[in-house]
């Protein structure tokens, strides 16, 4: 191993990670060679001083702004999410609400009329519901469980099918 | 919720996402510290690491949704620091960065040091917490170019391992590994130069 070597080498010596063999031959090396020594005395005590460097405090004024910002906008964001989640449930509660009532005043297209109607006299989960409404004209109050039901019905239909008619 | 329960990451990420104000606020107190130093060490700038800083901590909170934590949060806000302000970097060039071959060690063409080398780390010892000398280093490491620079700040100055620098980095361990050495060799040469000058006055 020569000087040049050694030196190529000190990252993987001061990480432990060198070769047994290679370790044996440096410390051969660094024993006759004084600017070798000289030079991993050296690089180690850089690496050493730079750990001990203190890093970049943040001035107290920064910090208080930075925090008020920090705190505001995750409020805003946040508030912003509450608004889209209650937009997109209402935007599911009427859709829902529509095809009922399509469904009750005989609206539903030719398609939509076979899978819903297919769909209520197999399910046990909003089947008793529908068959209630079929006598009636209003709708009532749709639980929740049977809104989310059918929210989901509606989801798995294909898509570019118009489901109710006029 | 008590408080100590957010020092979870787990925790602290599912409040996040739920938008529990004291999780904000757990995570601000919890990194902005390190988000600024690490903003400054690359920056090298008051106001555009607070600008960074405030944009890493917009991103996490919006981004708290999708994050896999498939890594340690820490090493991902890491991340996302990192690329904030190389980011920021890119709009500027800055012209007083030296470059890093003047300061790699010269061999002669039997591979032998081809320059004088003192041993300088018994002098610096007494100097070990001096301020001065901190602040010298922080200057050579402002005036290194950013490809070495941050590899440097976050494994030697943050104390990460290699494979964590990697992750942020994204780049291989080997190529941390040969930056991280070269940032030292360059270090290591200016240190010498400052000490030698010192000890000339």
């Amino acid at each position: 191993m020569n000087c040049k070597e050694l030196v190529y080498l000190l990252g993987d010596f001061f990480e432990g990670s060198m070769e047994e063999h290679l370790r044996q031959e440096l410390a051969v090396h660094i024993e006759r060679c004084e600017p070798c020594m000289n030079f991993l005395k050296t690089y180690d005590k850089t690496r050493i001083l730079c750990r001990q460097i203190q890093p970049e405090e943040i001035p107290e004024e920064v910090r208080n702004r930075l925090k008020a910002f920090v705190l505001q906008k995750a409020r805003e964001h946040h508030r912003d999410i509450e608004k889209y989640l209650e937009r997109a449930a209402r935007e599911r509660r009427e859709q829902v609400a529509d095809i009922l009532r399509a469904y009750v005043a005989n609206r539903l297209s030719m398609t939509m009329n076979l899978l819903f109607r297919t769909h209520r006299d197999r399910c046990d989960r909003c089947g008793a519901f529908l068959k209630g409404l079929n006598g009636g004209k209003a709708i009532p109050e749709i639980p929740p469980d049977i809104e989310d039901h059918i929210a989901e019905f509606l989801e798995a239909l294909p898509p570019g099918e118009s489901p109710v008619i006029g | 919720m008590p408080a100590e329960r957010l020092l979870d990451d787990n925790v602290l990420l599912e409040e996040l996402r739920k938008g529990t104000p004291d999780a904000v606020e757990m995570l601000f107190d919890r990194f902005h510290s390190k988000i600024y130093s690490l903003a400054m060490s690359i920056l090298k700038n008051e106001s555009d690491a607070e600008e960074a800083a405030q944009d890493v901590f917009l991103t996490v909170v919006r981004k708290a949704d999708t994050f896999k934590g498939n890594s340690a949060l820490y090493s991902w806000i890491y991340r996302i620091c990192v690329n904030t302000c190389l980011m920021r970097l890119r709009g500027k060039r800055r012209g007083e960065t030296v470059s890093i071959e003047d300061f790699m060690p010269v061999f002669t063409e039997e591979g032998m040091h081809a320059s004088l080398i003192d041993d300088w780390s018994k002098e610096v010892e007494r100097k070990a917490l001096d301020k001065e000398l901190g602040q010298v280093i922080r200057r050579f490491t402002e005036n290194l170019s950013e490809k070495y620079r941050v590899v440097f700040v976050l494994s030697d100055v943050e104390g990460l391992s290699n494979e964590e620098t990697a992750e942020i980095l994204g780049l291989t361990v080997p190529a941390v590994k040969s930056r991280l050495h070269r940032a030292r060799l360059y270090l290591r040469e200016q240190l010498s130069r400052y000490l030698r000058e010192g000890k000339a006055e």
